[in-house]
């Protein structure tokens, strides 16, 4: 029943006849208003996508708590970054040495190639902002210096950069 | 007449298969997308030259701002609804109070799923001070790998 009146249209196209062609133009909807929104909603989520994902760091930190690393003492490089954003240095239980930031790296690599079993402990001053921090574990990763320790900056090692830093 | 109506009709494009692949994109892009919660914080990324990617999902991250204040936020809204409650679950992140409900709330999330990569998100000016408890935090908690979430250095 259907099919029959599917065929005849097909067959009045052949034809070419007018009547029939103006009969199926009725059929046809105008999708310009679809179009239109369809294409509003895939502006709108291709900008809201977003592509980027951040750079990230990764630390990987010893598990247990406690655990302990003997060192000699002139193999400890301790780096300390004060409030002030300043850059301390010293081998074993040397007096601290200041130190530009643009000079790190330089100075890292010099001292990983004068003793390669050199440890680095960095202790960053609880005031000193996140962003040096970061800088200098970017410089230390930079100086293909992968492993250091990370230690609390006590008030002790606060005096210990004070004394140098106000003479 | 007629003939007129014949040429008009020539104008007429069919745009089903325009419609069809729109509605391809269409579906491709609501399916992926992922809303962005409001930001918790205006948070000022520092700069490093490391280029590890964050991965895409199971990301718990840990937001700490300019004014020390320290968020919570997981990237799942289903996960968000468990740990926070349904009314927290639109919101980014959790203000937390302290580090104690830090810690309780990172071992819930670590139960709940245990694939969750841990991130921190420093603003670049917040002081150290946070950054080393949070540490401290984690390495109690035995979330011994994380990332930092940094900008790529320009220059």
């Amino acid at each position: 029943m259907a099919g029959g009146d599917m065929g005849a249209p097909r067959q009045a196209r052949h034809a070419n006849k007018p009547h029939k062609a103006r009969r199926r133009l009725n059929v046809r909807i105008d999708m310009t208003p679809m179009v239109d929104v369809v294409m509003l909603l895939i502006t709108f989520f291709m900008l809201t996508t977003v592509f980027n994902t951040p750079q990230t760091m990764e630390i990987n930190m010893p598990s247990e708590e406690g655990a302990t690393v003997e060192v000699p003492e002139s193999n400890l490089l301790t780096l300390r970054v004060s409030h002030g954003d300043r850059i301390f240095w010293n081998i074993g239980v040397e007096s601290p040495k200041t130190l530009e930031f643009a000079q790190l790296r330089p100075f890292l690599l010099r001292e990983i190639a004068a003793n390669p079993k050199l440890i680095t402990l960095v202790k960053v001053d609880r005031m000193s902002p996140y962003k040096s921090m970061v800088d200098v574990m970017d410089e230390l990763n930079l100086a293909n210096i992968s492993r250091f320790s990370l230690a609390p900056f006590k008030d002790f090692d606060r005096d210990l950069v004070d004394a140098v830093a106000t003479p | 007449m007629v003939r007129k109506k014949l040429g008009r009709l020539s104008v007429f494009i069919d745009m089903t298969p325009m419609v069809d692949v729109s509605m391809l994109l269409l579906t491709f892009f609501m399916l992926t997308t992922q809303f962005r919660p409001a930001a918790e914080a205006e948070i000022v990324l520092p700069s490093s030259n490391s280029a590890i990617k964050l991965p895409e999902s199971d990301v718990m991250t840990i937001t700490i701002s300019k004014d020390d204040r320290i968020f919570l936020g997981v990237d799942s809204q289903r996960l968000r609804g468990e740990l926070f409650g349904a009314d927290n679950a639109l919101k980014g992140g959790v203000h937390v109070e302290n580090m104690e409900q830090l810690a309780a709330l990172l071992m819930q999330a670590r139960t709940l799923n245990p694939k969750l990569r841990t991130v921190i998100k420093g603003d670049q000016g917040a002081p150290y001070g946070p950054v080393q408890d949070v540490m401290d935090v984690l390495q109690r908690v035995k979330i011994t790998r994380f990332n930092l979430v940094t900008d790529l250095e320009k220059g």
